[in-house]
C-alpha cells in the first residue's frame, strides 16, 4: 500500500494534475479570503471555509479522475493486480494520495489565517474545528470521485460523472427545503423506503421470500413506531431523512467550531463505504 | 509446478479458452503457440491471477489462485503482452517500485537490481526517464520487471514482439539461460521462435488445445509437406513443361516474374520423395539454370491445417 501511495503521490507531481488541483484551488480561496476577511476587514475566517466548499465540485474531478483510468491506459493495472497487493491496499494507496495532495493545498491556506492573526486576534480553535470539517468534507467528496474513476476507462467521462455526482450531493440541499413536512408524506416515504431495502436484499440474494420478508420487517418498524413510540415521528420524516445523510449540512457544526463526533464518524464512514464499492467494482470487472 | 484443469473463460456469449488441461512441470520451458486471438494471453492472464476463470482451477506450486492468491502471485514473474510500465518514471525508480510491490524488499536489494539490469542490458539506461526509451528498451524493462524477485515461474506474453532480429535473439538466449533455473510459459506466434526456445510447444487454437509435443516431433509430423520455391532463368512455360516431367512432383504452379528473365516456380512433390536432385539434373539437362531454390516455411496457418486435420482435433 505504501508502494503504492508513493509512487501516486509523486505521479501528481510529475503530471500537472496536482499543480492544477492547488493552483486553483488557491487561487479561489485566496479569492475569498482577500473579498471576506481583508477588504471585509473581517475576522471571521470560517465563513470563508464555507463559502468555498463550491470550489471541490470543480477541483476534486481534476484530482480523481486520473486515479483508476491512468493504470488502465498504461496497462500497469496488469503489473499491480498481478503482483501480490490486495486491491484493498491498491485502493487504499491511491485514496490516502489523492487526500494528501488535497492536505498540503490545505496547509499552504493556513498562511490566511495566520496573516490575520498579526492584525488581531483570531478564534484560533474555531478555525482549527473548520480546518478539520473541511478536510473530512473534502475526503468524502475525494471517496466519491474515486468511486467514479474506477467505473470507466477515460479520464474525461471520470471527470464529468464525477463533476455531476458532487453537483447532485450540492444540489440535494436545496431539493430538501422544498419537501413536504406532513405526516402522511413522511410514512409514505417510510414505507418507500422499506420498499427499496427489500428490492435490494432481493437484488443481492435472487430470494424472493427474504426480500418480501425484509420489506415487512420494515413496514413492521414503521407501524410500531407510529402506535407505540411517537406519533409525531413522521412530521418532517423525509427532511429530516435526507439532513441526516447530507455531506454539507454536517459541515454546519465544524463551521462554527463545534467538533461532533457523530459528523466525524459519519465522514469517515462515508469515505470508507466508497472506497469499499471501488474495491467492489474493480473486482466485478476482474470477475466478468 | 503449474496444473491447469478444465480452465474455461466466457465472455458472455464468446468462448475465449475453451476447457484447457495441461501441466508444466518443474524446469521446463513451454511455448504456448496460437494465431492472434487464439487465448493465449487470455490463459496467461488467469494463470496470473489478472483475471479470473469462468471455470477450471489453476495451481501454481500446490496454491490454488482463487485460494492463496497472494502465494501464487509471488511464485510468478509475468510479462504481458504490452510491458506495464509507468513512463513517467526512470527505469531505476521504476524498478525500485516493482521491487516494493512485489515484497521483495530484501537487504541486497542493491545488488540484485544491477544484477537483473545487467541480465536484460539495460544498466546503462537506468536514470533515463522510460517515456523516452525505444520500444526495445521498454520490452526490456517489461522482462527485467518480471525477474524482480526471482519468481520460480516465469510467464511472458510475447516477448519478442517490436524487437529488431539482434534483438530478438538476444531475448531468445536469455530465456533459453533463464529456462535453467526457471520454469517459463512462453507465448508466440512464430514457430520458430517456439522450437528455438522451448522443449515443449502447445498449440492452442480458439480456445482449444489441438497439439502438444516437443518441437523435434512435431516439426517432424509436420515438415512431410515438401514444398519447394524454385527461381529458375527460362520463361514460365519451358520451366512448367521440364518440371512436369520429373517423377515425384506432384503439381507445379507458377508464381510469375520476380526478376528479370526468370521465373518463380512453387513445386510440391509426393510424400518422402526428395526431388531436389531430380529437378536440378532435368533442369540442367535442359538449360536452365536454378538461381535459388528453397524448401518454403509452412505458415501457422498451414500448420493448425495440417495439426487438425490430421488429429481430427484431438488432443495427442
Amino acid at each position: 500500500m505504501l508502494a503504492i501511495y508513493k509512487r501516486e503521490l509523486r505521479a501528481y507531481f510529475t503530471s500537472s494534475t496536482g499543480f492544477i488541483f492547488m493552483g486553483f484551488f488557491l487561487l479561489l480561496s485566496g479569492f475569498f479570503f482577500a473579498l471576506t476577511n481583508i477588504f471585509g476587514a473581517s475576522s471571521n475566517y470560517n465563513s470563508v471555509l464555507g463559502s468555498i466548499t463550491f470550489i471541490f465540485l470543480i477541483v476534486v474531478p481534476i484530482l480523481t479522475m486520473r486515479l483508476m483510468p491512468d493504470d488502465k491506459r498504461l496497462r500497469t493495472d496488469q503489473l499491480l493486480y498481478t503482483s501480490p497487493l490486495s486491491i484493498s491496499g491498491i485502493v487504499l494507496g491511491k485514496y490516502l494520495a489523492a487526500v494528501t495532495v488535497f492536505l498540503l493545498t490545505l496547509l499552504v491556506t493556513c498562511l490566511y489565517p495566520i496573516i490575520m492573526s498579526f492584525f488581531g486576534d483570531i478564534a484560533v480553535w474555531e478555525i482549527v474545528g473548520g480546518y478539520i470539517g473541511f478536510l473530512l468534507l473534502g475526503s468524502s467528496f475525494i471517496s466519491i470521485g474515486l468511486f467514479v474513476s474506477s467505473l470507466t476507462e477515460n479520464q474525461v467521462i471520470a471527470a464529468v460523472i464525477t463533476f455531476s455526482a458532487l453537483l447532485f450531493v450540492w444540489l440535494l440541499d436545496w431539493v430538501t427545503q422544498g419537501l413536504p413536512t406532513d405526516r402522511v408524506s413522511g410514512i409514505v416515504f417510510a414505507v418507500i423506503l422499506a420498499l427499496a431495502a427489500g428490492a435490494f436484499v432481493y437484488y443481492n440474494t435472487r430470494n424472493i421470500y427474504v426480500g418480501v420478508a425484509t420489506t415487512l420487517v420494515g413496514v413492521a418498524i414503521i407501524v410500531a413506531a407510529y402506535f407505540l413510540a411517537d406519533r409525531f415521528f413522521f412530521d418532517g420524516f423525509i427532511v429530516r431523512v435526507f439532513e441526516w445523510f447530507s455531506l454539507l449540512k454536517r459541515y454546519d457544526d465544524f463551521q462554527m467550531g463545534i467538533l461532533s463526533l457523530s459528523s466525524i464518524v459519519y465522514y469517515i464512514t462515508f469515505s470508507s463505504a466508497f472506497i469499499f464499492l471501488t474495491v467492489r467494482a474493480i473486482e466485478k470487472k476482474r470477475w466478468s | 509446478m503449474i496444473k491447469i484443469e478444465n480452465l474455461t473463460k466466457r465472455y458472455g456469449q464468446h468462448i475465449a479458452v475453451d476447457n484447457l488441461n495441461f501441466t508444466v512441470n518443474e524446469g521446463e520451458v513451454v511455448g504456448f503457440l496460437g494465431p492472434n486471438g487464439a487465448g493465449k494471453s487470455t490463459t496467461m492472464n488467469i494463470i496470473t491471477g489478472y483475471i479470473s476463470a469462468t471455470e477450471g482451477t489453476v495451481t501454481v506450486d500446490g496454491y490454488d489462485i482463487l485460494d492463496n492468491p497472494e502465494e501464487v502471485k509471488k511464485r510468478i514473474g509475468y510479462m504481458p503482452e504490452l510491458p506495464p510500465l509507468y513512463v513517467d518514471m526512470t527505469v531505476k525508480e521504476y524498478l525500485d517500485f516493482v521491487f516494493e510491490i512485489k515484497k521483495a524488499n530484501t537487504k541486497n536489494k542493491k545488488q540484485e537490481m544491477e544484477r537483473i539490469m545487467e541480465l536484460v542490458k539495460i544498466t546503462d539506461v537506468q536514470n533515463r526517464l522510460i517515456k523516452n526509451l525505444s520500444k526495445g528498451y521498454k520490452q526490456r524493462v517489461g522482462l527485467a520487471q518480471a525477474l524482480v524477485g526471482n519468481p520460480p515461474v516465469l510467464i511472458l506474453d510475447e516477448p519478442t514482439v517490436g524487437l529488431d532480429p539482434k534483438q530478438i535473439i538476444e531475448i531468445r538466449n536469455l530465456i533459453k539461460d533463464l529456462g535453467r533455473k526457471h520454469t517459463v510459459i512462453l507465448s508466440s506466434h512464430i514457430l520458430p521462435e517456439v522450437s528455438a526456445v522451448c522443449e515443449r510447444v502447445i498449440i492452442i487454437n480458439k480456445g482449444r488445445i489441438v497439439a502438444s509435443d516437443t518441437p523435434e516431433n512435431l516439426s517432424k509430423r509436420l515438415g512431410e509437406s515438401s514444398k519447394l520455391s524454385i527461381r529458375i532463368a527460362a520463361n514460365e512455360k519451358q520451366a512448367v513443361k521440364v518440371l512436369r516431367d520429373v517423377p515425384g512432383i506432384k503439381y507445379v504452379e507458377a508464381q510469375g516474374v520476380k526478376e528479370p528473365d526468370t521465373v518463380d516456380v512453387w513445386v510440391e512433390a509426393e510424400k518422402d520423395i526428395d526431388v531436389r536432385r531430380p529437378i536440378f539434373n532435368a533442369l540442367s539437362r535442359a538449360g536452365y539454370p536454378i538461381l535459388q531454390m528453397k524448401s518454403m516455411d509452412l505458415t501457422l496457418e498451414e500448420i493448425f491445417l495440417q495439426v487438425t486435420t490430421q488429429e481430427n482435433g484431438e488432443v495427442s
